[in-house]
């Protein structure tokens, strides 16, 4: 029985070579098109020789023998168990599967007798429509039904043309048939053909479609049901026994095309005469043999075990069918065929990866995307300040970042995705679109998890597997794993010592520095707060009420930390051989580089403590102790020192004056009181850091006063430390100037003299005049002798102090 | 990290790269990487006469743990903000060390 089956499945497989494509149905089926009608024309009878007879006549033979040695002949049929059938089973339970599929899906049971007639009928106008839906495969399963109709007829009349299949016992139908011998059967269809004259006539054009059949048998299986043909496909092993089938099957074939050639011809002669009479022939025939049509259907599914069963059972049902039904059928079979070529064009890569390559490719995938996801984990700006400070400020502040700013690398993960997701959105391809968008988010939801894995990942830095000795240690690039496993000392045992030393000696070098550092990170601190500020709280918003004053008592605290760490409220040790710490803090460039950063954090009241200890210590001030220059002609200031002037002038001063700008004239006095009584003025006068500073209380209260909102008793007071402080200068008005009168930095002298001479009397400014005349002189004398811009600023100075009191440079002439 | 914080944002700016070999090479920063690999465009080496072979290389990937020196376009570096860069890698450090 299985040999039978081979031969069947072979010439498939012969057909399918010669179309050279491996798409199921669309190459064959064009070309099974034409060759039929071609067939149904003119060549029917080679077709029908290839296929069917060389086959039919030997395997009938020698079937018919074997059957007989082996089960005692048709005879003993009845004693013979039917056990050894297994194809037969297959095919018969594969018949019913088939049957019940087609019931199923037409819900048309019923078996009319002259539907025969209307299927061969319509065969044709189906297959057009087929051809119109644009899948030719499908055109080919529309003829099915003909070829069935046909062959049902076909095997009722012709019994002899096609033996092999009669005698077979496999065949699905149990009944008494089967055990029928060769010469039985070809008996029985000699007789019916006698006596009924047009019956040779039908079955010649059945005959016609079937060579066409053998020719395109994989059409068959793969339209009505896709298994058996996808399915060997995928595999090569299944493609090279067909090809190996195929061949014997040929060799088999040519043998006993010679031999059947004869009755063929015979056949194809009636044929020729009589195509036309198909139609009226049709309802004698369909009417004889019902029963024996319904015995004869098995053959067929004999020669196809993959394909032919479904095929036969379907056209028989289809032939019962109403044209709609059938085309309801066929539809859906066109679709059948359409998914299985489009599983066909998908699978075309099938099983080159084994499921290992495809989990080992995956995990390397993932890897990657946990490896980009742990800088995504890093992506909330907290870290990636922490992580990319620099960068990330940098960026922000000098602009123009040059690739992504506030993009780490991980967030590149993340964005190709979205972009994925978004490029397959704009193909409007609904379903593609729905299935890609689907499968973004799983991909993107996959990344979080993973993201997440690998969060929670290092928190157990060891894994001790249940029962085993030793501990497995996780490192990664962040966390490397540690070679050295040294325990710290206690944070507070080690530094409570220390603290204790820098409480000693506040002003040694390294304890400075150690303070500059601590003031720094309170206010780095600060500044981190400030980033984390919450939005200010809307009226009866209790809870970002409770997050403001959470925060703003967070505040508080720093602030009180950066002003410890200032130590700016330390006692003001009078005498004292080392500086007050705030001093020394701000004799290091990094402490006057703070001192605007501080300025920001801290209140008023703050600030003027902190202005008033730069005041009180002014001639301690490295800025004016080191800056002392006695006179015009005196050796140049150190590079260092003028340096730290620069600084100084650069970072500190703007914040104090900002804060003088806006303060309140009593302590305006007050502080102007402090330098008096504090500090050497001739000293601080002879800096440029102490003389900015005074310029910088004078010019206050003549703006005060200008605003008329210096109160009396303030003004009087004023007046008397202003009095006090112009006496204590007069003397060295004169070497208040830097250098030689070709330095040319002696703006700030006159920017001095200028607010001295604003708020002095008349009578003071006489004596000012008189005290800084030579330098007057001389510095316009000197400006003629320079180039007319660098002129015009020396004079431009210098008419700062003349205007002030009221002259101008143009009148000295 | 600084480092790596610090030389990315140098992308763009001619340096001069002193190799462990006496090597010095100067060109535009292309790019920088977490090992400190460093990429140079427009590469002229300084030594030309003791390194004819590098005569004809324009552009080049320097792994990082051959490098010596990174010379610096001074305007490019924010002294201030990296003295703070520092003080938090040092927080960080301390604060993953404990």
């Amino acid at each position: 029985m299985s040999f039978f089956g081979f031969n069947t499945t072979l010439p498939r497989d012969q057909d399918t070579g010669p179309a050279g494509s491996r798409g199921f149905f669309e190459n064959p089926d064009p070309f099974a098109e034409v060759a039929r009608a071609s067939a149904l024309e003119d060549d029917d009878a080679i077709d029908f020789e290839d296929t069917y007879d060389g086959l039919g006549d030997q395997l009938n033979d020698d079937q018919d023998e074997f059957n007989d040695d082996t089960f005692g002949g048709g005879d003993t049929a009845p004693a013979v168990g039917r056990d050894f059938d297994f194809f037969g089973r297959t095919a018969q339970v594969a018949d019913a599967i088939g049957e019940e599929h087609v019931r199923y899906t037409l819900q048309n049971p019923q078996a009319a007798p002259p539907a025969p007639l209307h299927a061969h009928v319509a065969a044709h106008p189906v297959a057009e429509s087929t051809k119109r839906t644009g899948y030719e495969k499908y055109s080919d399963p529309g003829y099915i039904p003909d070829l069935q109709a046909k062959s049902s007829v076909w095997g009722l009349s012709q019994k002899k043309p096609e033996p092999s299949p009669a005698p077979m016992p496999a065949m699905p139908m149990p009944s008494r048939k089967m055990m029928m011998s060769l010469e039985e059967v070809e008996a029985q269809m000699r007789n019916r053909g006698q006596a009924f004259g047009p019956i040779p006539t039908q079955s010649i054009p059945q005959q016609m479609p079937d060579p066409s059949y053998m020719r395109h048998p994989q059409d068959f299986p793969t339209l009505p049901d896709g298994f058996p043909a996808n399915i060997p496909r995928n595999s090569s092993e299944h493609s090279l026994r067909r090809v190996d089938c195929p061949r014997i099957c040929r060799t088999l074939l040519q043998a006993f095309r010679s031999c059947m050639e004869a009755r063929v011809l015979c056949l194809h002669l009636v044929q020729n005469n009589i195509p036309q009479n198909l139609p009226p022939q049709g309802p004698r025939h369909a009417g004889p043999p019902p029963a024996q049509r319904q015995q004869q259907m098995p053959p067929p599914p004999s020669r196809g075990p993959n394909g032919g069963l479904p095929v036969i059972t379907n056209p028989q049902q289809l032939v019962h069918l109403t044209e709609e039904q059938r085309n309801a059928y066929l539809m859906e079979d066109a679709k059948r065929a359409k998914r299985n070529h489009k599983i066909f064009l998908l699978s075309r890569g099938n099983g080159l990866m084994t499921p290992q390559d495809k989990n080992f490719i995956t995990r390397i995938q993932l890897q990657q995307l946990v490896a980009a996801a742990g800088n995504v984990a890093d992506a909330d700006p907290e870290a990636v300040l922490a992580e990319d400070f620099y960068y990330q400020v940098y960026s922000q502040i000098r602009g123009a970042p040059r690739q992504h700013p506030h993009q780490p690398l991980g967030h590149f993960a993340q964005t190709y995705l979205l972009q994925t997701g978004n490029r397959i959105g704009g193909h409007g391809n609904r379903r593609a679109f729905q299935g890609a968008d689907n499968h973004m988010q799983r991909m993107q939801q996959q990344v979080q998890r993973a993201v997440e894995a690998a969060k929670a990942k290092p928190k157990n830095k060891q894994l001790i597997i249940e029962g085993s000795l030793g501990k497995i240690s996780f490192s990664n690039a962040k966390a490397p794993k540690p070679m050295l496993n040294l325990k710290r000392p206690d944070s507070s045992e080690g530094a409570r010592p220390k603290k204790v030393q820098s409480d000693l000696s506040t002003s040694d070098r390294k304890s400075l520095l150690g303070n500059i550092e601590a003031v720094y990170n309170a206010l780095m601190s600060m500044e981190d707060m400030e980033r984390t500020m919450p939005p200010p709280p809307e009226e009866g918003d209790t809870e970002a009420i409770q997050e403001h004053m959470e925060w703003r008592q967070q505040v508080q605290t720093l602030n009180q930390k950066l002003w410890q760490a200032l130590k700016v409220m330390e006692p003001i040790v009078p005498n004292a051989t080392t500086p007050h710490p705030f001093i020394a803090f701000l004799s290091y460039p990094k402490g006057k580089k703070a001192i605007p950063r501080i300025f920001r954090h801290i209140d008023q009241e703050q600030r003027v403590t902190i202005l008033t200890m730069i005041v009180v210590h002014l001639d301690s001030l490295d800025v004016v102790r080191l800056a002392q220059h006695s006179g015009p002609g005196e050796a140049q200031l150190s590079v260092a020192v003028r340096e730290a002037i620069d600084l100084f002038s650069l970072a500190v001063m703007p914040s104090l004056l900002g804060y003088v700008n806006e303060a309140p004239f009593n302590i305006i006095i007050g502080l102007l009181g402090l330098v008096i009584a504090q500090t050497q003025v001739i000293h601080v006068a002879r800096t440029k850091t102490g003389l900015g500073i005074l310029t910088m209380l004078l010019s206050r209260a003549e703006i005060v006063k200008e605003a008329g909102q210096a109160s009396e008793r303030d003004w009087q007071q004023w007046v008397e430390k202003f009095n006090v402080l112009f006496d204590m200068l007069e003397p060295g008005l004169a070497h208040i100037f830097p250098g030689s009168i070709n330095s040319g930095d002696d703006m700030y002298v006159w920017q001095f003299l200028a607010a001295v001479g604003i708020g002095a009397s008349p009578e003071q400014q006489q004596r000012l005049v008189i005290a800084v005349k030579d330098r007057v002189m001389e510095t316009v004398g000197y400006s003629k002798t320079l180039p007319a811009d660098m002129s015009s600023q020396r004079l431009g100075n210098v008419n700062l102090f003349m205007r002030a009191i009221g002259l101008d440079v143009e009148l000295l002439g | 990290m600084l480092f790596f914080s610090f030389f990315k944002t140098l992308t763009n700016q001619t340096v001069t790269i002193e190799l462990k070999n006496d090597i010095r090479i100067r060109g535009i920063l292309k790019s920088v990487d977490q090992y400190l690999n460093i990429k140079l465009d427009d590469v002229e080496v300084l030594d030309l006469d003791k390194y004819p072979h590098l005569s004809s290389v324009k552009n080049m990937f320097i792994r990082g743990s051959v490098v010596r020196y990174v010379m610096l376009p001074r305007s490019e570096v924010d002294v201030g903000l990296l003295e703070d860069a520092t003080r938090r890698e040092a927080a960080n450090q301390a604060g993953k060390a404990r």
